[in-house]
């Protein structure tokens, strides 16, 4: 009997017929998608974009070339160098990121003691060459400073998490 | 003018020409819609919008793809036949356009109305395999050409119960006219009586032209893209448009053979008024939306299963049904005239 | 010996060990600040606590000697808190500025605090800030990070000889100075970097410029001397950034010159690299084949006893091995490694070599130097003289001097005479220092190049040689007849003989026209205005010194760090070094150019690896395989008259800038300009 129906059930492409009901209803159901370059979808406080090295209020950099970001990217993608700045504070003279490399897992920004590279909320820089995407510090200070009422208010809302 | 066109070789040539493009423009645009149809049919079952940014929902997109295509980098793999690799292509988009010539958009309206047009049909489909050896040959790459052979097996395989399909018509009929296929069905369509050989032709028409869910030879999980995966650009184009129109033209047999090509549903005043290319592009219309819809909702067979499915259930059913066709029409005594 | 029990394990130690020493013995690692095995004890830091069963309270283990029968438990809770205790009241003070810290990374302090650091700070006052002191051009402070453990107060006291460093104030207060602000004199003083647990004291030439962790590490020979220290080169992105040195109680303990030290941003200044060639008066940069047909086509048709070679300071022995075959080949006997003249006794090995080595001096129990300046020939090797004179007690290692010392030569001495006249008084017992060699046991002289690069140098190496046997310091299990080499090179090419042979003329011979082809191989230290106006002189080194600029081809060539070579210190020790980065540009390892030369040339030197060079180097001198050294490779001094009058000299030459590298470093640049020239008073 068992057998019967089964055999009744594949002649009758119950199976196929059922399958392409379903994906029939799901024709009429509202549409989810994004419209992405009008609509943007909501972005977490740790969301991990693009990066960028922040300055102190009074406009001082907050970066000293601890090289902590360095030794703990996994990717090996963070290039410094320092020297003693003209006033003898510690200060890279080379800040590179080679976003070609980078994973975008975070730890630069974990691993920094004064804030200073941290990775914004901007997932839209993608460019023509692969040159442009070797960050040099000019380009990662002008983020810092294009993004930075953001850059803080994101440390703001995590800052009881951490 | 009559007279022009009708009486002088001249005259012929340029009606000739004029009859061709007129099945082959809008075919060609029908191809371009063809792939922005699917690609927004797909979309609203899996409730994405599709394409919606080029042009208003998105029509120019058919034409942004065309341009891109034909602007990119034509590579010739270095250790290909390059005649043949070359070849390969044209050989597919030219047999799809070839085959049109027969397909009837009204009573007795084909390019060429000829008496053996369903054994031409044949004829064409079975040379479109060629295409693709060639293809996957000439590419001299292991994913084309293994696409290749899955490709042409799995088309010889398929074709035969299409054949056995199509002689169960043609009893029915007693014509290999495809108008007079079409005059038979004017009481009711083939897909009545012979339901389960439309369902058998319908699953074939898929593996013929390689369609979801038997686009084994070209997937992408084992073979990237199967027999064209070393073709661009333009060569990859008339691939892609002889794909599509082999699609139309598989959805133009089964409206053909089994919806009553460009007849009306029933034979009544308001539905009579449509003229009959209108009714035959609906049909076929509504035979590549199934196509997609199929596509939008199976997973992709197993080669083996697809190879059992062919070799192990439609060929036997199909030709079971062509037997018992055979002998309930002689039994019943309607067999066609000049059949006996 | 005494036996003791650490964590319930029985360990016999030497009677007079401290507790740490023993528990050192037993594999168990003691937390420590203030302790440093080469320093006299202190117990300040209180990070050695211990607990001794029976004792009222936890000890520091470094300042307490064990008894026998003593049971120490290095790991209970007891020590564990009281260690957390100790680490919580250094850390009050202690900026915490780890990430901008030079030290970071290598840090006592650091790595003590992971194990008995607490995560958080109780302390909740004002910290202490100190003001830095400016301690010269080579170490920079940050005293906010000291944390007083007063050892490089101890070092420059004990060991570099220079007692400048010292505390002030008590407690909280205590604070490292040089009581007068000054720069540190001392020639050692690098090693304060080392010794300093925290980032107190830290390099000023390399601040801020790499992580210890960012460095790949490469052991070498240092060459700016002929001690042999053995170093580390430390390299990031193919520069060398700084260099430490390895432990070798034979050769350095645990120290390094500062020029040893600080002269690697020579490495990177004036460097050759390309090969150059004049023409017509002006030099071009040409490509090696250029280069190599320019040197053949003059050397056609020039007689073999018409080309000369003379080899630096700083030559490894593998370039002059391949250099000595290539001028016999050419049929030249126009060697010679000694740039400065000296004049050697080559009939023993013993003779031109610190025959009783360095570790020797600790056993020696009276000194003479002749014409010798250990502050500055060898600070190193000076260290360990200061060492003895220091263990020896008040007058129990009696040092007599023969010449001219610095004002300091950081231990006492008595002054015999200022010239060689003075031997006289030693030979016939007329001197009252004969009779304290006499009466020593194991009585060492060392010979100096100030004695040796003399023209009566002959006559003065007899007498030292007849004195050392008349007060017993050569013999079957003692000698102590020692010459102090200046030149990294030079024991390596006496060696290998890379000297004049039959009829060949020396370094003064071929100047003033005596060749008309020199080979420079490296050499800048002789007198370079001498050549005369018509020699054709090859250059091959790594620096644009006085040589290079009077040459008519320049062939560039590697500096020690940038090839592997060997190296035979002053003591005939047989050391070698390792490639630490590539030569700058075209340049390349010395020994490579001379071989391919050679095809240029129509002879083919008989070696395509190092290794095979190497082997050469032994078919030599089997002392170069670790072989039995050949007993002498030359003839013996000729004696003759000396010239008594003439005192011996102190080279004016600055002790920071005695080679191309170290003349090209800004640092020692620097440190000329702050110490000024070697100050040097005439003895009495």
């Amino acid at each position: 009997m068992a057998g019967l129906d089964q055999t009744l059930r594949a002649f009758l492409l119950k199976e196929i017929v059922s399958g392409m009901a379903s994906t029939l209803k799901m024709m009429f159901k509202p549409k989810v998608t994004l419209n992405y370059p009008y609509e943007k979808g909501p972005l977490s406080p740790r969301f991990r974009g693009e990066h960028a090295l922040r300055r102190y209020p009074n406009g001082e950099e907050r970066c000293i070339a601890c090289k902590l970001c360095e030794a703990t990217c996994p990717a090996e993608a963070i290039t410094i160098e320092s020297e003693p700045r003209d006033d003898g504070s510690r200060r890279t003279t080379r800040y590179d990121i080679d976003m070609t490399k980078c994973i975008y897992c975070g730890l630069c920004e974990e691993a920094c003691p004064v804030d200073a590279i941290v990775e914004g909320p901007n997932y839209e820089f993608a460019v023509e060459t692969r040159e442009e995407l070797m960050y040099d510090k000019e380009k990662l200070l002008a983020n810092g400073d294009r993004w930075e009422t953001v850059l803080a208010r994101r440390l703001e809302l995590d800052a009881p998490y951490r | 003018m009559a007279h022009f066109f009708f009486e002088t070789m001249a005259g012929h040539v340029i009606l000739m020409v004029l009859e061709t493009l007129a099945v082959l423009v809008p075919l060609l645009l029908a191809v371009a819609y063809l792939t922005l149809m699917e690609r927004k049919v797909m979309a609203s079952m899996q409730m994405r919008r599709g394409p919606n940014v080029n042009g208003l929902f998105g029509v120019l997109q058919a034409f942004a793809d065309a341009i891109k295509m034909i602007t990119k980098e034509t590579i010739i793999p270095s250790g290909a036949n390059k005649f043949l690799f070359l070849f390969a292509p044209f050989l597919t988009f030219s047999l799809a356009m070839v085959a049109w010539a027969v397909i009837p958009t009204g009573n007795g309206l084909a390019v060429a109305n000829i008496n053996v047009g369903i054994l031409y049909l044949l004829a064409i489909s079975s040379l479109g395999v060629y295409g693709i050896l060639i293809a996957g040959w000439a590419s001299n790459s292991k994913y084309a050409f293994l696409g290749g052979l899955r490709s042409a097996a799995q088309m010889v395989s398929y074709e035969v119960s299409i054949g056995l399909v199509i002689v169960s018509v043609l009893l029915a009929v007693g014509s290999l006219n495809l108008n007079d296929i079409i005059l038979a069905q004017q009481h009711v369509w083939f897909c009545v009586p012979m339901f389960p050989m439309f369902i058998v032709f319908f699953i074939s028409a898929l593996a013929e032209t390689n369609r979801a869910p038997f686009d084994l030879p070209e997937g992408e999980s084992e073979l990237v893209a199967g027999f064209f995966v070393e073709y661009s650009s333009l060569s990859f184009g008339l691939f892609f448009l002889g794909e599509y129109a082999n699609m139309i033209l598989m959805s133009g047999m089964v409206s053909i053979l089994f919806l009553g090509g460009w007849l009306p549903p029933l034979g009544i005043a308001p539905l009579t008024w449509i003229p009959g290319p209108l009714w035959l592009i609906a049909k076929i219309l509504f035979c590549l939306f199934v196509f997609i819809w199929v596509r939008a909702t199976f997973p992709r067979y197993r080669y083996d299963q697809l190879m059992r499915l062919g070799w192990k259930v439609f060929l036997p059913f199909s030709l079971l049904w062509m037997i018992g066709t055979a002998g309930f029409l002689l039994a019943t005594g309607l067999l066609p005239q000049g059949m006996s | 010996m005494v036996k003791v029990f650490i964590d319930g394990a029985p360990i016999e130690v030497p009677a007079g060990s401290s507790a740490l020493q023993a528990c050192e013995a037993a594999g168990k690692e003691i937390p420590r600040f203030c302790y440093h095995e080469r320093l006299s004890v202190a117990g300040n830091c209180r990070m050695c606590l211990v607990e001794v069963v029976n004792a009222p309270k936890p000890v520091a283990s470094c300042g307490f000697p064990v008894g026998e029968g003593m049971q120490i438990l290095t790991d209970t809770e007891k020590v564990r808190r009281a260690r957390r205790a100790v680490m919580e009241f250094l850390l009050i003070n202690h900026p915490l500025d780890c990430p901008i810290c030079d030290q970071g990374g290598e840090c006592d302090l650091q790595d003590q605090a992971y194990g008995y650091g607490s995560g958080v700070s109780r302390y909740e006052e004002e910290k202490r800030a100190v003001t830095d002191k400016n301690l010269g051009p080579l170490v920079k402070t940050v005293m906010t990070r000291c944390i007083q453990c007063t050892r490089c107060v101890r070092f420059c006291t004990e060991i570099a000889g220079t007692p400048e460093l010292g505390a002030v104030s008590r407690g909280e207060n205590l604070e490292i100075t040089t009581y007068v602000e000054k720069a540190l004199t001392s020639e050692l003083s690098g090693n304060l970097i080392d010794i300093c647990p925290v980032g107190a004291l830290t390099s000023k030439p390399g601040a801020f410029q790499a992580r210890p962790w960012e460095l790949k590490k490469t052991d070498a020979i240092d060459v700016m001397d002929a001690v042999g220290t053995n170093i580390v080169m430390q390299v990031r992105g193919g520069e060398v950034k700084r260099i430490v040195p390895r432990v070798n109680d034979e050769v350095n303990e645990e120290w390094l010159s500062d020029k040893g030290r600080f002269s690697v941003d020579g490495l990177k200044h004036r460097r050759l690299d390309r090969p150059w060639v004049r023409v017509h008066g002006k030099r071009q940069a040409v490509s090696w084949q250029d280069a190599f047909v320019a040197v053949a086509k003059r050397l056609e048709g020039v007689a073999g006893d018409r080309i000369g070679a003379i080899a630096g300071d700083l030559c490894d022995a593998e370039s002059m091995t391949a250099l000595r075959d290539l001028m016999s080949a050419l049929g030249s006997e126009n060697i010679d490694c000694r740039q400065d003249g000296a004049i050697y006794d080559l009939s023993d090995r013993a003779r031109y070599t610190f025959a009783s080595g360095i570790v020797g001096i600790e056993d020696a129990d009276a000194l003479l130097i002749v014409g010798a300046v250990p502050r500055h020939d060898a600070p190193v090797l000076n260290a360990r003289i200061r060492k003895r004179y220091l263990a020896a007690g008040r007058g129990g290692f009696p040092i007599g001097v023969i010449g001219a010392q610095p004002s300091d030569p950081t231990w006492g001495y008595e002054a015999v005479g200022d010239g060689p006249a003075a031997l006289n008084g030693l030979l016939d017992g007329s001197n009252p220092f004969a009779a304290v060699l006499k009466a020593a046991k194991k009585p060492m002289i060392i010979l100096g190049h100030g004695a040796l690069t003399r023209k009566d140098a002959s006559a003065i190496q007899s007498s030292v040689w007849k004195l050392a046997e008349e007060v017993g310091a050569v013999g079957p299990d003692w000698n102590g007849f020692n010459i102090l080499h200046t030149a990294a090179s030079r024991v390596a090419g006496l060696d290998l003989g890379f000297l004049p042979g039959k009829g060949g003329r020396s370094v003064a011979g071929m100047l003033k026209g005596g060749v008309e082809v020199l080979w420079l191989l490296g050499a800048d230290e002789f007198p370079v205005g001498e050549i005369g106006p018509d020699t054709f002189v090859i250059y091959q080194g790594h620096h644009g010194d006085a040589a290079a600029a009077r040459a008519d081809v320049i062939l560039p060539g590697a500096a020690y760090t940038e090839k592997s070579g060997t190296w035979v210190n002053t003591e005939g020790r047989v050391q070698q070094s390792f490639q630490a980065v590539f030569p700058p540009g075209e340049a390349r390892e010395d020994w490579r150019i001379l071989r391919a030369f050679s095809d240029v040339v129509g002879y083919r030197l008989p070696y395509d690896t190092i290794e095979s060079l190497r082997a050469r180097m032994a078919s030599i001198n089997p002392v170069f395989a670790g072989g039995v050294a050949l007993a002498g490779t030359g003839q013996a001094a000729q004696g003759g008259e000396i010239d008594g009058a003439e005192p011996f000299r102190v080279p004016v030459q600055s002790y920071y800038l005695t080679n191309p590298i170290s003349r090209a470093s800004e640092t020692m640049a620097e440190c000329a300009r702050v110490y000024g020239p070697v100050a040097a008073i005439a003895a009495e």
